[in-house]
């Protein structure tokens, strides 16, 4: 399944994120979770803590001054943009794939 | 008339759902009560200042025929001939309570993509308003992303708003280098919102290295009025709340009765505004 979580700042977007994937992940579930937001803060959320979501940051923020490349693949991003979180969850701050394949 | 000088010019920044759009417009309220002119710019796409303000209608879209193409060298849209920053806050700025008026770029309901022509009038007119006119008082929309790009260089004071919760936090920690940046608010101000106990306000001092200019307690009223679509200034007008943006609107008023140490920003940051232009256009 993929599922994206919407709404207004604060309504609990990210909190709601975070505990759907640890939910799905204890389950047994193979979980990836990814931020999406301008503002990352899911890891927080996730329990990763303050300072491997702002390494995430950083590493986005390189993307886009042009100081680092886009991934090739989406097991790429997950790779070099990613973290682990607990209860078997994939954390990580989505920019995109460079020249994607089709599909 | 204006009894203070210089006029104020505020910005309101934080995470989502700190309460920027409600200490925003109490704000701008409590000034003009001071019988000072206040304009509210609201530069949210999705914007919650007419709650707080008390505007009976909450949709004050600029119409997307106050522009023209802007032509070669010029921005993708001008403000069409024979309409100035003036003309547009007279006949676009909502009047609210307290005598506060309001300019919205966002529209509620409207499709997204009328929404560029809305920005760049309202750019425009922010750029080239009088500023010894009025004091602006600012709401952003919520997270970084806009503070960054510079959404805010009519201001000369940030104000962060922080709720005491982890994340809000964060985003105001990740918010508390604006003043670093290119466009550079002279200062930044903390306020405190949402507050349970005195250890929230110490928490948010000792992470910002700032101490908060106010601190608004949760207020249960406030609350309770938002449920039926009311302002906290007129549920509540001496509670907690209130009583906080008060003392906020004080201390932002002293701020500006100072001798001034530091030069103003430069009215025209380049890069800001070529940033904010493209994010517009988006």
């Amino acid at each position: 399944m993929k599922i994206a979580v919407v709404g207004k700042g604060g309504a609990g977007k990210t909190t709601t994120s975070a505990v759907l994937a640890r939910a799905l992940g204890r389950r047994g579930a193979r979980v990836v979770a990814l931020d999406c937001d301008t503002n990352p803060n899911l890891g927080l959320s996730l329990g990763v803590g303050d300072s491997e979501t702002e390494r995430l940051l950083t590493l986005r923020e390189r993307l886009d001054t042009g100081e680092a490349e886009h991934a090739p693949s989406f097991d790429e991003i997950l790779e070099r943009y990613g973290s682990d979180a607990p209860d078997n969850v994939r954390l990580a701050v989505i920019t995109r794939i460079e020249n994607p394949e089709p599909g | 008339m204006a009894d203070l000088a210089p006029m104020i010019r505020i910005a309101f920044v934080g995470k989502g759902g700190a309460g920027k759009s409600t200490v925003a417009g109490t704000f701008a309220r409590l000034l003009a009560r001071r019988g000072e002119p206040v304009l509210a710019l609201d530069s949210d796409p999705m914007p919650g200042m007419p709650y707080s303000l008390g505007v009976a209608v909450d949709d004050h879209p600029i119409p997307e025929d106050v522009v023209v193409a802007g032509g070669e060298g010029r921005p993708r849209w001008v403000l069409r001939p024979g309409l100035d920053a003036a003309a547009m806050v007279d006949r676009y700025a909502a009047q609210c309570p307290d005598g506060v008026r309001y300019l919205q770029f966002g529209n509620l309901w409207g499709p997204v993509v009328r929404l560029q022509q809305a920005q760049f009038a309202w750019s425009q007119v922010v750029a080239e308003l009088d500023t010894q006119q009025w004091h602006l008082v600012g709401d952003l929309p919520g997270g970084t992303r806009q503070a960054m790009f510079g959404w805010a260089k009519y201001a000369d004071t940030v104000c962060l708003v922080v709720e005491p919760t982890v994340k809000s936090l964060h985003t105001a920690a990740r918010l508390a280098s604006l003043p670093r940046a290119q466009w550079g608010p002279r200062s930044l101000i903390v306020v405190v919102n949402k507050a349970r106990d005195a250890a929230d306000a110490d928490r948010v001092a000792a992470r910002l290295g700032v101490e908060p200019s106010a601190v608004a307690p949760h207020d249960p009223a406030v609350l309770r009025g938002d449920r039926r679509g009311a302002p906290p200034l007129d549920t509540a007008p001496d509670g907690p709340f209130a009583q906080a943006v008060s003392v906020l609107v004080d201390r932002v008023v002293s701020l500006y009765s100072q001798p001034k140490e530091t030069a103003q920003p430069e009215e025209s940051a380049q890069s800001g505004e070529a940033a904010q232009r493209e994010e517009a256009a988006r």
